[in-house]
């Protein structure tokens, strides 16, 4: 900080997630909430505390380590989209198929763009979607690699009402049908619904887990 | 409105915009590079003009028949100007009983205005007059006449002088290079007492005249419209001719160096501005939904820069002012004297070009900022249409050539870079979209060098921008770099070590011979003898020339001057023919022919086929032109401005010329000269021609100097390429990184990415620098156009090397950052 103090934005956190759950994390606004997802998908390094992925201690692990573990077995959703702008929808999903060096990365993912209803749009660029079309080639990038976990950060969040249970429908589709844990970041509680388990974040500290 | 106060949002944000940061940073460097060029050019030109001065003796001279008008000193006192005199005429002087045809040559106390007298007495060494009573004498006067410095006595009219020292050298000989007689210098008060200022006698006076640049351009328009028919005006354009050749040179090179500064720096601002653009675009779309019109965001963001630009401005020709300063420090002693001070003019017309450059280079890209559309807000994705990379280039170089017309002041020069530079443009963007199409079938696949040769085919326009920025970068630097080496050491090469350095005049045909043996006898390299005899022009096309019908001064003087003929059947090596044809056939040479120089055909508006009529010691001889030649003077080898086929010389009175190259003390073999053929002169041309060398070698320095500030620029032109397109770089690393792209993997597409755009621009900036290398060369520095395969290897190896390198430290950094930090950021 400008003034020296040292700001604590999470702590006292101590959770655990098991493979195939799905589990919420809950909180306003400057809570915490993309943060600790961050760090749980090894984005970001804690200053305290470990944090273990797949068995694998992030601390332990370096940068490329890190972007090893999650090459094909873990996939994000973001609430601004994160697409490449300029790539192609069918770029776009088979990016991590290529960086995981699968062969048949283009045709992998023309099938999973036509899966989310995109098999129209497989050359169109993000800003020749719209925002709910973008979020679903999100989705099958995302789904792409059959991911282990799938971190979700408000993955409606720019999304009107219609749309965001679309995504969220095909969210769930999808994550049942690969068997992939998943941790998603909202404040949509009714969203936070739909998952096992719910964990509340406020000001940076866990104060329940509800089932 | 307070620029530098009022600045909109305050200076602290547009401290913090990255995009703002590098352009401040490229029109501070841009105007520091060009005013430190300016500043020094500005004073190395005048350094290497007061050397030209010194063969003047001064920076203007007035040369009569008759002594000077007295109201031309007041007027010359009046304008704070310096003034000296000089009276010069063929006598006889007589000493160890010996007469010798000598040019008397009096000088009054001020003498020399410029340059350095050189005198070697017994007390040491003199660099003014010879006291009244005294005289200093040339060193072939004295082996002629075997006297003493010192000790003898000569005759001269109704006065006896001292021999009271040996005259090495004065700055004013140059135009009087091949005089026959040997030089006696005298004070101006033992000319009035000598007796032979007779009305009659064939007297030249010269009132040299010296000072502050100014003044001495008004005191040049003042004399011009009074002196009466037969004065002349000699400033330093008139100076000896291999002095001249050597200073243009000299000038342009330190023009072209600070040229390629300032167009580099244009497209550092071009590729700045853009960064800033589109940095600027989400506020721009936010103040828009507020409620403000695009043209009045646009107002907003003008204004901004202007304050910034301001500030850049000035704070560059600051930092151009303490930069020039370091390098006169360091150069200060090339010159041998202080190095006179930078005039305003480079600090202005580095405001100015500042300025423009921005004006050229920035707007077009920064109107983009008022076309943004207000749902940008929402979808980011939407960009703001601008207008396209060619014209925003096209504008941007017109406002170069623009500034370069009104700098270079000279129209065909400016228009020919400007069409080397779109040139340039164009091949580079057609090379581009080459590329882009040979590269597109890599977005399909995979692997980590695809990866990154694939970005290039997904964002064509960067891409052309990209290489657009490498290419004109690479191609200035390797012209700087590697064609100036080249250049320069074509030019020193035109003056070889083994350059005549002696000049043997009025050998007569019976000593022919025996000159030959000797120059044998003693293996000295020599010129051979070239026939030659005094003419004067007397009818052009049947027409009597009369200096009245010029309306210019030169060519009155080349239709009034006295004519060296010569009569070559071959052409010498340094001579090229520009026009017409040389008389290779025996058949042609048995035809009355003549080939003029073509500095001499363009001041007398000669052409091909114009028949010339010369008066040869009374005899009349009259040919066509059938060539016209350009002549490398500063080759000191043996030139003529007329040259006749040899069937003209049959019946004329003729004396031979020669120059030959001699090492170590030339005085045995002057002595030798003196005793075997009195009338033939030597003189010793050492001098001057380390004159020459001195220009070109602190010429060269001087643009070595001057390409470091190049080469700054240059850097800062990589730099703002590889940033323009860092913020999505960013996001792109991060995203790839989040999806688990390897440090390595990302760092290696980077590679071959960079790679490519380095290796494309190199190799085309190569061949860029190497055709312009040789056109410049040929056409502005008449050499011959010689480009080494450096300018290969360096351009695409370097460049390669370099841009990747570039690419790569900055994406190293990007890597250092958290991608989650990245990907909440926007």
């Amino acid at each position: 900080m400008p003034d020296g103090k040292v700001l604590d934005i999470l702590s006292a956190i101590d959770m655990r997630v098991n493979a195939g759950e799905a589990v919420a994390i809950l909180g306003p606004s400057g809570s915490g909430k993309s943060t600790l997802l961050g760090l749980l998908a090894g984005l970001d390094t804690p200053t305290h505390g470990e944090v273990v992925l797949l068995g694998e201690t992030l601390s332990q692990l370096d940068e490329d380590q890190r972007a090893a573990l999650r090459a094909g077995r873990v996939g994000f959703v973001f609430q601004s989209f994160q697409l490449l702008p300029g790539m192609t929808a069918i770029e776009n999903v088979a990016l991590p198929l290529q960086l995981s060096g699968k062969s048949n990365a283009r045709s992998a993912a023309a099938t999973l763009l036509d899966e989310v209803g995109l098999g129209e749009r497989l050359t169109h660029l993000p800003r020749q979607l719209s925002g709910g079309e973008q979020q679903r080639v999100a989705l099958a990038r995302a789904f792409a690699g059959d991911p282990a976990v799938l971190f979700a950060d408000e993955p409606t969040g720019n999304l009107d009402a219609a749309s965001g249970e679309r995504i969220t429908d095909l969210m769930f589709r999808l994550r049942d049908r690969a068997g992939s844990t998943l941790l998603l970041v909202t404040h949509d509680l009714q969203l936070a619904r739909r998952c096992d388990r719910v964990l509340r974040l406020n000001a940076g500290r866990l104060l329940q887990e509800a089932a | 409105m307070r620029p530098f106060t009022a600045l909109p949002g305050g200076w602290a944000s547009a401290l913090r915009d990255p995009g703002l940061r590098l352009l401040l940073a490229a029109v501070l460097v841009a105007v520091a590079a060009l005013t430190s060029v300016g500043f020094f050019a500005d004073r190395v030109q005048r350094a290497l003009e007061l050397q030209g001065a010194a063969l003047l003796g001064a920076d203007l001279v007035v040369e009569q028949g008759e002594a000077p008008d007295p109201a031309w000193i007041s007027h010359a006192d009046s304008l704070g100007l310096q003034t000296a005199r000089t009276v010069s005429f063929p006598s006889v002087i007589v000493a160890n009983d010996q007469p010798v045809l000598v040019q008397v040559k009096a000088v009054d106390a001020a003498y020399p205005l410029r340059g350095r007298l050189q005198v070697e007495t017994p007390q040491g060494p003199a660099g003014s007059a010879p006291p009244s009573g005294g005289a200093w004498v040339e060193g072939r006067l004295r082996d002629r006449v075997r006297a003493k410095v010192g000790e003898t006595r000569l005759q001269l009219g109704e006065i006896a002088l001292d021999m009271t020292g040996l005259l090495i050298d004065e700055p004013d000989r140059g135009g009087n290079l091949f005089q026959l007689s040997p030089r006696l210098m005298i004070s101006f008060e033992d000319v009035e007492r000598s007796g032979l200022l007779g009305p009659a006698s064939r007297v030249e006076h010269r009132l040299l005249i010296a000072g502050d640049g100014a003044q001495v351009a008004a005191m040049r328009s003042w004399l011009r419209e009074r002196l009466p028919a037969g004065s002349d005006l000699e400033s330093l354009d008139d100076a000896q001719p291999a002095m001249r050749t050597a200073i243009e040179r000299a000038e342009r090179f330190l023009g072209l160096a600070a040229l390629c500064a300032s167009l580099l720096s244009g497209v550092a601002i071009l590729l700045a501005t853009r960064r800033y653009v589109d940095r600027a675009l989400d506020g721009a779309a936010v103040l828009r939904t507020l409620g403000m019109s695009g043209a009045a965001v646009l107002r907003w963001h003008v204004a901004r820069l202007i304050a910034v630009v301001l500030a850049a401005v000035a704070g560059g020709a600051l930092f151009g002012l303490a930069g020039q300063q370091a390098l006169t420090a360091v150069v200060g002693d090339w010159f041998g004297q202080a190095l006179p001070a930078p005039g305003m003019r480079p600090a202005l017309v580095g405001l100015a070009f500042g300025a423009a450059l921005v004006a050229g280079f920035s707007v077009p890209t920064l109107i983009r900022i008022g076309a943004v559309p207000p749902l940008r807000v929402l979808r980011r994705e939407l960009d703001a249409p601008g207008l396209a990379n060619w014209l925003v280039w096209a504008i941007g170089a017109g406002a170069f050539v623009g500034l370069m017309v009104w700098q270079v002041q000279d129209a065909r020069l400016a228009l020919s870079i400007a069409l080397a530079v779109f040139a340039a443009l164009g091949a580079l963007m057609m090379a581009g979209y080459g590329l882009l199409w040979l590269l597109a079938p890599l977005r399909r696949t995979g692997g980590t060098a695809a990866l990154g040769l694939a970005a290039l085919a997904r964002y064509p326009q960067l891409t052309l921008l990209q290489l657009a920025g490498f290419g004109l970068g690479i191609t200035l630097l390797l012209l700087l770099a590697v064609v100036r080496v080249d250049i320069i050491e074509t030019w020193q090469a035109s003056l070889p070590d083994d350059a005549p350095n002696h000049f043997l005049l009025n050998i007569q045909p019976d000593e022919r011979s025996a000159i030959e043996a000797l120059f044998a006898r003693e293996g000295i390299p020599n010129s051979g003898l070239h026939p030659t005899t005094r003419a004067r022009l007397t009818a052009i096309n049947g027409e009597a020339v009369q200096p009245e019908g010029y309306t210019d001064r030169r060519s009155r003087r080349f239709a009034v001057r006295e004519y060296s003929l010569s009569f070559n059947a071959e052409l010498q090596s340094d001579n090229q023919v520009k026009a017409g044809r040389w008389w290779h056939t025996a058949a042609q040479r048995e035809a009355p022919g003549f080939s003029i120089e073509e500095s001499m055909a363009q001041t007398l508006d000669l052409e091909v086929g114009d028949l010339l009529s010369f008066d040869v010691a009374g005899q009349r001889v009259e040919a066509p032109v059938t060539s016209i030649r350009a002549v490398a003077w500063d080759s000191f080898n043996v030139n003529f401005f007329v040259v006749g086929t040899p069937m003209l010389v049959r019946d004329l009175p003729v004396a031979y010329l020669s120059s030959f190259h001699f090492t170590g003390d030339s005085t045995p073999l002057t002595l030798e000269f003196a005793e075997r053929f009195p009338a033939v002169s030597v003189l010793d041309l050492r001098p001057i021609l380390k004159q020459v060398r001195e220009i070109m070698g602190r010429g060269s320095l001087a643009v070595e100097m001057v390409f470091l500030f190049t080469l700054v620029a240059a850097a800062l032109v990589t730099f703002a390429a590889a940033q323009v397109s860092r913020d999505a770089r960013a996001r792109e690393v991060a995203v790839m990184r989040t999806i688990g792209a390897s440090r390595r993997r990302l760092l290696g597409a980077v590679l071959a990415e960079f790679g490519v755009l380095g290796f494309v621009g190199g190799l085309l900036g190569a061949l860029l620098a190497a055709i312009s290398g040789y056109l410049i060369a040929v056409e502005l520095f008449d050499l011959p156009g010689r480009i080494g395969p450096a300018v290969w290897w360096l351009g695409i190896g370097a460049g390669t090397l370099v841009v990747a390198l570039v690419g790569w430290l900055a994406t190293r950094r990007l890597l250092a950052v958290p991608p989650m930090q990245v990907l909440n950021s926007g």
